[in-house]
């Protein structure tokens, strides 16, 4: 085995031992998956799952919550002193403010100390990188677990509990980690990264080009510029040699009804497994998608949805919850108790999914207020079909119009004479397109915004509008493709801090830590997640067009 | 300020920082906890007129809740956080037991550093998580308001995955603040917070 020098010694957890030549590196990351992937392999099923209860979800053999105890005061039971709580679902560790909680998985608890093997590059850790240690074994596991005694002899942070777990337990969690992300995710090859993309049918093909269009030309650009990562040679982290993988995009474009996405995406990635989906868009149901994800544990990052699931998987994340954001930020600027509420709001939609959700949502968020909302569906696009949706609305009353900008621009034919006091419209459904407006609509126009407004979001969006030049690429929708640029660079950004630790669940936690640490080139005001959390945006503004065709803020930014 | 993080791989010089912090601390007078986890020290903060929205949904001045008459608790959460919200939120659950046995004054406020998702029902449920009781309030509000509170007591570190581990505690209105920062035992709270003479 590789000996090291004196002054290595000396310089033990310093960089000095991580630039050891690539292929050295990758002889011994062979060597220690072998080594892991044989003990794993001398344990029964069984005692990988009794493993798996313990690490995820708190739960013993005998069915009784795990317990362990904090600071020898603190009590913790069941998923709250779950080994996932800390050290998250891929083992792979994480880092809270400056506590970094190590990478427990097969890999580095039982790799030779040689083999030092990266967790995560943080900018918040510059020179913090390594927890190499001297291999554990089941019995230093088990001083581990039960005392907070580290491999090397000194105590482990006060952050780690004390567990009385019995050898049996030991042993099966010492199973479960064994081959906890040992090997590297589907779509990762030796010299590549495969990811994918998902246009659904309803999709206007001009806007699809768009997308499909921008993350091509940001692939290329990141592939042409991987050699010397960020041409920085500053902070240790710039210095730190990782495998050169290309990345490689496919779009998966869907057909037909959505019952049929599922196994359509199925033989997508049969045919090409991906590590990751990104971006994507849909005008309607993106239901499937999301199931589908979660069937194959597959990372599906931020697409440009409107009406994502009320309850997404694990696997998924969005930009904000769409439509029904937008009716409960309305909701709540009606109910503001400083204003005087409406008597009655008529909220007028189309019979699909986007307007149903969101007309759904309306309703519920205005049950138990003294505003009556009364639900008009709109069928057909012929002015008639207006006028039957519009009937018995008046000057005095509210309407919430859940239509895109042609639908709308029927509306305000229609409504010339009669305008209803306020209409408000969705920012998601008119897509930053206001030709509908009139002189006659505008002072009771509002729009429900879930984007940024005025000099930030000008801000926000320079670079995106500067990199789209650069390409000669065309800027159609600013919040839509503030999106697609949001994903490109987020992405690039979370992969490149996981080095070669490219596991799907590894990237959705690092997603959910690192989403509000990086620059928002969004037109969304904040984009932020955490555990569980799900939807990066979570509020918006009810906006008026200004005299100069611009919205301007009604409101303060709402937060349901 | 000075760190005693663990550190069990270092140089002579580190060594020689080490034993040079040991004797400074010898002769300051820092009060040099017995876990070596934290550290202590006082402060005056300007309190910023913000307003707060409690877990019960009451909204008010956060200057009106922190001046209502009972010695004060104060520490940054987030629902969603694993590691170290989870830890803080156990300590002052054990503090409140400990207080409330011993029949003290005392108001523990916990703030919300991601209150765009952390409602006042999720924070409601939280409470529930760590037996919260009357003593005990969790806060909420917009953004802003959250941040400037974080800034006011020198808590904001950029962005809620940076917090760091802090509990802050006062008398009356007009005396300093006791902070402790890094990883503090119930008992230790407790005891600093009885030194503060608060109820005597």
């Amino acid at each position: 085995m590789f000996m090291q020098s004196p002054i290595q010694q000396m310089l033990g957890c310093q960089i000095l031992g991580l630039l050891k030549s690539r292929f050295f590196f990758s002889l011994l990351f062979i060597f220690s998956i072998t080594v892991v992937q044989a003990d794993s392999l001398s344990a029964s099923p069984e005692e990988i799952e009794l493993g798996r209860r313990i690490y995820l979800e708190g739960v013993l053999a005998s069915g009784e919550p795990l317990k362990a105890v904090r600071q020898n005061t603190v009590q913790l039971e069941g998923a709250s002193a779950a080994c996932e709580a800390c050290h998250r679902r891929s083992g792979m560790g994480s880092l809270e403010g400056n506590i970094p909680v190590p990478p427990i998985s097969g890999r580095f608890l039982y790799a030779p100390i040689e083999d030092r093997v990266l967790a995560l590059v943080d900018t918040r850790q510059a020179k913090d990188l390594t927890r190499a240690h001297v291999p554990y074994d089941e019995k230093s596991l088990a001083k581990a677990i039960r005392d907070g005694m580290h491999v090397s002899g000194r105590e482990m942070s006060i952050l780690m509990p004390h567990y009385a777990l019995t050898d049996k337990e030991i042993k099966a969690v010492s199973a479960y980690l064994s081959q906890l992300s040992v090997s590297l995710s589907p779509g990762v090859g030796d010299d590549s990264v495969h990811f994918s993309t998902i246009i659904t049918p309803d999709v206007d093909p001009k806007k699809s080009a768009v997308m499909i269009d921008m993350l091509r030309h940001a692939f290329e650009q990141r592939n042409s510029s991987q050699q010397t990562y960020s041409g920085r040679m500053r902070m240790p982290l710039d210095l730190i040699p990782r495998k050169l993988r290309n990345w490689d995009l496919s779009v998966w474009e869907l057909k037909g009804a959505p019952d049929t996405w599922g196994v359509q995406l199925a033989e997508f990635n049969k045919k090409d497994p991906v590590f990751a989906v990104v971006s994507g868009i849909s005008a309607s149901t993106w239901n499937p998608i999301d199931q589908f994800c979660q069937q194959e544990k597959l990372p599906c990052l931020l697409p440009n949805v409107i009406s994502p699931p009320e309850n997404p998987s694990y696997y998924s994340l969005y930009f904000s919850r769409g439509v029904v954001l937008e009716a409960e930020v309305l909701a709540g600027y009606l109910t503001d108790k400083e204003k005087k509420a409406p008597h009655r709001v008529v909220q007028i939609y189309r019979d699909n999914e986007v307007g149903m959700n969101a007309s759904r949502a309306f309703t519920k968020a205005l049950a138990g207020s003294e505003v009556i909302v009364e639900n008009h569906v709109l069928l057909g696009t012929k002015q008639d079909d207006l006028k039957v949706a519009m009937k018995g609305v008046s000057s005095k009353d509210s309407v919430m119009l859940w239509l895109n900008s042609s639908d709308l621009a029927v509306f305000n034919k229609f409504m010339a004479k009669q305008v209803p006091q306020n209409v408000f419209v969705s920012g998601y459904l008119t897509s930053e397109n206001y030709s509908f407006n009139s002189k006659a609509l505008n002072p009771h126009l509002r729009v429900v915004y879930p984007y940024e407004l005025g000099d930030k979001r000008k801000k926000n969006v320079t670079a995106m509008k500067e990199w789209l030049k650069s390409w000669r690429l065309p800027l159609v929708d600013e919040p839509f493709q503030t999106e697609v640029f949001f994903d490109a660079l987020f992405l690039t950004d979370l992969t490149s801090q996981m080095l070669d630790n490219l596991y799907r669940d590894y990237l959705i936690e690092r997603a959910e830590d690192m989403l509000s640490l990086g620059s928002n080139v969004s037109a969304y005001p904040h984009l932020s997640l955490s555990r569980g959390q799900r939807f990066a945006s979570k509020g918006a503004y009810i906006a008026r067009i200004g005299d100069d065709g611009k919205l301007v803020a009604d409101s303060a930014y709402i937060v349901p | 300020m000075n760190t005693f993080k663990q550190n069990f791989c270092m140089s002579s010089k580190s060594w020689l920082l080490i034993v040079v912090t040991i004797l400074g601390l010898a002769f300051s007078n820092w009060s040099w906890a017995e876990s070596a986890q934290f550290e202590r020290s006082e402060d005056n903060y300007k309190i910023p007129d913000v307003n707060v929205v409690r877990q019960d949904g009451y909204k008010s001045a956060f200057v009106k809740e922190l001046d209502d008459g009972r010695p004060v608790l104060l520490n940054f959460v987030f629902v969603s956080c694993s590691a170290i919200c989870p830890m803080l939120s156990h300590v002052f659950s054990k503090v409140q037991e400990k207080l409330t046995k011993e029949g003290q004054k005392f108001h523990l406020m916990t703030i919300s550093i991601d209150p765009e998702n952390d409602t006042p029902a999720s924070l409601t449920e939280y409470a529930k998580k760590f037996a919260a009781g009357e003593n005990w309030s969790f806060y909420t509000g917009t953004r802003e308001a959250s941040l400037t509170l974080q800034k006011a007591f020198k808590a904001y570190r950029g962005d809620k995955m940076n917090h760091a581990s802090l509990i802050l505690m006062r008398s009356i209105p007009g005396k300093s603040w006791v902070r402790l920062e890094g990883f503090v035992s119930p008992d230790e709270v407790v005891r600093e917070f009885n030194a503060l003479g608060a109820n005597k």
